[in-house]
């Protein structure tokens, strides 16, 4: 009898935990989460989303961010729905995991928000899917403040003269330079017309006053990111074209990597081997960045301040850009981290551009926005951003540098994580004297061949 | 034994036979859903060109075609992942078998020092422990600046081509734990008697330990080297973490580049093709031990 009894609690307890099991795993499961969300917010749409008789507009905004971001974009909607009365905009706030993979299902099926905010690099591969963004040309969005060159670019959501999304701030690269460094060397990184053949001798210069410290900090993936893509750019213009095929020539690799042998011949970075222990994004985390033993760090605008507070005793500032006399592009390309587009699906698009026009262009919505999309597109938002102390002056200084050059973004190939592989791996191998840069050249090609449509 | 026989003479079964299925259920329904299902897909997906959210496209063998022929990678991988297991699986069995005898002892405090050596492997496959080892051993780490102190020269440890695997082949070593606790329950339970004969011969330590402990413990010791073969033929964190890979694709393991080719460039069929390839390695290993074992594993009931 006592058995039974047992029995039977044990197997109560177990179909308690299957349940259990099974309820957090659909939670956990995005894409069966999802759908139901999908769903579920499919039929809220469909019961709230047009105006309804008392004139009462509801929106859906959807945006993926950190707590910082969520609670100042909050801020906004409230303010928002505060001066008009009757609109009320359903915030949507989520993860980047997963965010593009539900979006794809919710723009196939209508079910999108009406507001959303979308990965550049992802935005392509949605507007070839399918006619899903308005073209914001068309609305009441005021977009005289933003740099026209710079919203112009297909990357910050212009595609083929429609607007399909406004960029939500400037992010590029940047060389941050610490002066107390460069002074004590002797070397001046900001010099307008600096050129690449000027950091090579600064790199010497550097290594014959104290060989323990490099010009750059940087490891395999920095030196293809800031080096290897806009030497190429510049020396020979796109690495695919448009179609995807490849045009970049062996003829203009072979500099790119002999460049490259140079920095390591140079020791204007450490080497090779000293930079196998800081993989990926790890530079900051470099023992001698923190100890003051580099003059340069390569990186981009939104990691600028976490690298100065890695080292926070020496003075900073951005460093200049080197472009080539005869550059068939720019090379340095600057471009938004997100876009904010209006889905087709929205039921009162003019509501929505009115909401984005307060979002971008209104004072008191840049104030409490700051700097949470990383440095704001328009210059009145960069002011005031930048009279609250919400971005220091090496990122307006480097988001100035970086905004003078028109460098085309890089394509769609070359910048997909296999490409990119392919030349951590060869920009490796030179560092390693495994490779000279005409192997280098001829694998880069041999397998580039292989990515092209 | 006596319940099948009733049912095979019954020729049905009762409601109360099927009862067993019930409580086998969430046994059954994970290995489905979480094994079997994965194990049959990856293999349908392994002779298809297949990208994450793409569709399938029957390619036949085109995929392994590909990894024996092409691939600068594979060969190396694949040289990289058994040199991998040849250093780690002796070494964790070895440095288990030794710290188990050592541990066989009856002194005071004996318990917490069986704690103390089972501690690093409690760490088990985590990203911590080898970010850690990565902290230890990069060129300026703790063990460089503890040689520089002492006068030695710098080694580098991660960035040399050859000495990379072997760094952190010794984190997965140091991770001998579970192995050893096998082991040591294994040593206790060889029959006291055994020795007592040996000593009344006048059997040596070295054989009685040969002649006695091996035999006797070598269902345990068979189990363990299969065991970890596996475990380290498999192995991925540790080598992604520490190095990436690198330097130079030298601890580039085939977990690596079935990783990198599924889940950063989404191909999932050329994924799936590497993923059996390393299937069939580990069912070759398994059976060359299953194979030897005839000859060395002794088991007391035979």
């Amino acid at each position: 009898m006592k058995k039974k009894t047992i029995s039977l609690v044990l197997a109560a307890m177990m179909s308690i935990g299957m349940l259990a099991g099974c309820g957090s795993s659909s939670s956990a499961d995005s894409s069966a989460a999802q759908s139901t969300e999908a769903a579920e917010s499919a039929t809220q749409a469909e019961t709230t989303a047009a105006t309804d008789a008392s004139g009462n507009v509801t929106l859906r905004f959807a945006w993926w961010g950190g707590d910082e971001r969520n609670e100042a974009t909050q801020a906004v909607i409230d303010q928002y729905e505060e001066a008009h009365p009757g609109v009320t905009i359903e915030a949507e706030p989520g993860s980047n995991d997963g965010y593009h993979d539900k979006l794809a299902t919710q723009l196939a099926s209508g079910t999108a928000p009406d507001i959303v905010q979308i990965d550049p690099e992802t935005m392509p591969t949605f507007v070839d899917a399918g006619d899903y963004f308005v073209d914001l040309n068309t609305t009441s969005i005021d977009m005289s403040t933003f740099d026209a060159d710079y919203i112009a670019q297909r990357v910050n959501g212009n595609f083929d003269g429609k607007q399909l999304g406004l960029p939500t701030g400037i992010a590029g690269p940047a060389f941050l330079v610490d002066t107390t460094k460069a002074e004590q060397f002797g070397i001046d990184l900001t010099k307008e017309g600096i050129t690449w053949e000027d950091w090579i001798d600064y790199a010497k210069k550097v290594q014959e006053q104290d060989p323990e410290t490099y010009l750059f900090c940087a490891n395999k993936e920095y030196i293809t990111n800031l080096f290897v893509y806009p030497l190429a750019k510049q020396y020979g213009g796109p690495i695919f074209d448009e179609d995807g095929k490849l045009v970049t020539t062996e003829e203009t690799l072979t500099k790119v990597f002999t460049y490259v042998k140079e920095l390591y011949d140079s020791k204007a970075v450490a080497p090779a081997s000293y930079q196998a222990s800081y993989v990926g994004d790890d530079i900051q985390a470099d023992a001698n960045w923190i100890a003051g033993k580099y003059v340069v760090a390569p990186c981009y605008i939104s990691t600028m301040d976490v690298m100065v507070a890695a080292n926070p005793n020496d003075e900073y500032t951005a460093g200049a850009l080197p472009v080539m006399a005869d550059a068939k592009d720019d090379g340095f390309a600057s471009n938004t981290p997100q876009l904010l587009s209006i889905t087709n699906s929205c039921k009162n698009p003019e509501v929505a551009a009115d909401f984005l026009n307060y979002f971008f262009n209104d004072e008191k919505a840049q104030e409490t926005l700051g700097a949470t999309r990383s440095v704001p597109p328009t210059e009145q938002a960069r002011k005031i951003c930048e009279e609250d102390g919400k971005i220091s002056q090496v990122v307006t200084d480097a988001t100035t540098n970086a905004m003078a050059l028109n460098g085309t973004p890089n394509d769609k190939i070359s910048s997909s994580s296999e490409a990119k592989a392919i030349l951590f791996d060869t920009v490796e191998a030179i560092g390693y004297g495994q490779m000279s840069p005409e192997e280098a050249a001829a694998t880069v090609i041999d397998e580039f061949s292989a990515l092209q449509k | 034994m006596a319940g099948a026989k009733a049912a095979v003479k019954k020729q049905h079964y009762s409601k109360r036979d099927y009862k067993g299925l019930l409580y086998l259920l969430p046994w059954l329904v994970g290995f489905a859903v979480l094994q079997l299902y994965p194990f049959i897909t990856s293999f349908i997906y392994s002779f298809n060109d297949y990208t994450v959210g793409g569709t399938l496209n029957f390619v036949g063998l085109a995929n392994y075609k590909e990894l024996f022929t092409h691939d600068r990678e594979f060969w190396n991988s694949l040289k990289v992942t058994i040199l991998f297991a040849l250093y780690t699986v002796p070494g964790k069995v070895i440095l288990a078998l030794l710290v188990a005898i050592f541990l066989n002892r009856n002194i005071r405090g004996i318990n917490l020092i069986r704690t103390l050596y089972y501690i690093p492997s409690l760490f088990g496959g985590s990203v911590a422990i080898a970010l850690l080892w990565r902290l230890m051993f990069m060129d300026n780490g703790v063990f460089n600046t503890m040689m520089t102190k002492l006068g030695l020269p710098n080694v580098s440890f991660l960035g040399d081509t050859k000495l990379a695997l072997p760094t952190i082949c010794m984190l997965e070593i140091w991770q001998f734990g579970s192995s050893m606790v096998m082991l040591l329950a294994a040593l206790k339970n060889v029959p006291k008697e055994l020795y007592e004969a040996a000593d009344i011969d006048g059997g040596g330590k070295f054989a009685k330990f040969w002649h006695i402990t091996i035999p006797q413990i070598s269902p345990i010791l068979f189990f363990t080297l299969l065991n970890q073969t596996i475990q380290e033929i498999q192995n991925f964190t540790s080598p992604y973490t520490i190095t990436g890979g690198g330097p130079l694709k030298a601890t580039n393991v085939l977990g690596i580049m079935l990783y990198k080719q599924g889940f950063s460039y989404f191909k999932m069929g050329y994924a799936s093709a590497i993923s059996w390839i390393e299937f069939v390695i580990i069912l070759v290993f398994t059976l060359v031990l299953f194979g030897s074992s005839k000859f060395w594993v002794h088991y007391a009931d035979e």
